[in-house]
């Protein structure tokens, strides 16, 4: 391994720590509201049985309508726990076939409420079994991240992020639209921008903008990592 | 007591108001900073019950606001981080600080401990 490669790994590796660490706080904060609504419907439930006991008249709706939002809530975080567990299996695999879609998906759930704190709307415009790539998973997530983080600051006014996607001849491209004010010379990936551009290169990813449609543009090609060339 | 509850988590908001009116407990509640406003202006309450991070006027900003309205109001802040950074703030800013998930009876020991002192 080359002084140059050593860096490219350091760089990505750190930069696969942080979107790692900074998803699973994402996840744990949204896991710790859930909770609190539960802790707060079963105090209810509760305080409704008390009531009861005590000669109060409750209309008995209101403890299948409480049980109900119960049930919600954990359905709710069992969604949320299963992003990060699907993320966390992510790391295990590289150099396989994955469905683009799917794993698009993946990332705009986990990036669910760092957008809804900027009250911006993630969605994804890949049709599912419609782009398969060959890529390391993980890496591709972190990528992928890094583009959104860099395309949140320039939602235009419908605050509606659409993330496309389209088969390229030896890979896929991603179209994050709806973007106001880019130009090609003010690219700056999000992240840890030396992991993030690491992140790229190692992927054979290219990133462009496309200002006149509002796209950043993330051109990404068949490829497992700098050691094991682009083609499997 | 009078206390509006502000959370950007409609369904904690509206069951915390529910429970406190179980202990007497007059709660309206809020789920973005402009309804709190809003309602400030309608009538006075004797506390805000705010999470810390809220989008678009957080906690912080929305105190400040709320302040200029009723000056004699006091203040609980929530978050669900438990950070040291979040207390840190919480702890500056307002009369109490609590992390969710809150116990009823610590938040209302505490509502009445501001709003007798």
């Amino acid at each position: 391994m080359t002084a140059t490669d050593f860096d490219s790994w350091k760089a990505v590796s750190e930069e696969g720590l942080r979107f790692f660490g900074e998803m699973s706080a994402s996840v744990s904060h949204e896991i710790r509201n859930k909770l609190a609504v539960i802790n707060e419907k079963a105090g209810l439930l509760q305080d409704i049985a008390l009531a009861m006991k005590s000669g109060r008249s409750v209309d008995p709706d209101r403890l299948e309508v409480q049980a109900g939002k119960i049930v919600d809530q954990i359905r709710q975080a069992n969604r949320i726990v299963g992003a990060l567990n699907r993320l966390a299996h992510s790391v295990d695999a590289t150099g396989i076939r994955i469905d683009l879609a799917d794993l698009v998906g993946l990332v705009v759930e986990l990036y669910g409420r760092k957008a809804a704190q900027a009250e911006i709307t993630i969605s994804a415009a890949v049709p599912a079994g419609s782009v398969a790539l060959i890529t390391s998973p993980f890496l591709l997530e972190g990528l992928i991240g890094a583009c959104i983080e860099a395309a949140m600051p320039r939602i235009d006014d419908s605050r509606i992020m659409t993330i496309a996607a389209e088969p390229g001849a030896d890979g896929a491209t991603l179209r994050f639209q709806n973007l106001a004010g880019i130009e090609d010379a003010d690219i700056e990936l999000g992240g840890e921008g030396a992991g993030a551009r690491a992140l790229l290169e190692m992927l054979g990813g290219r990133l462009s903008a496309d200002g006149r449609r509002g796209e950043l543009v993330l051109e990404i090609s068949n490829r497992v990592g700098p050691d094991s060339g682009s083609q499997p | 007591m009078r206390v509006l509850l502000v959370d950007d988590e409609e369904e904690l908001v509206v069951t915390l108001a529910e429970r406190l009116s179980f202990r007497d407990v007059d709660a309206k509640w809020a789920t973005a900073g402009e309804d709190a406003v809003v309602l400030t202006e309608q009538e006075p309450f004797d506390v805000v019950v705010l999470d810390v991070k809220m989008p678009h006027l957080n906690g912080i900003q929305l105190k400040k606001k709320l302040e200029r309205i009723r000056p004699e109001m006091k203040f609980v802040f929530l978050t669900g981080h438990g950070s040291e950074e979040d207390f840190r703030i919480g702890s500056a800013e307002a009369d109490h600080y609590l992390v969710k998930p809150i116990d009823i009876e610590t938040l209302v020991a505490t509502l009445k401990e501001v709003v007798g002192s």
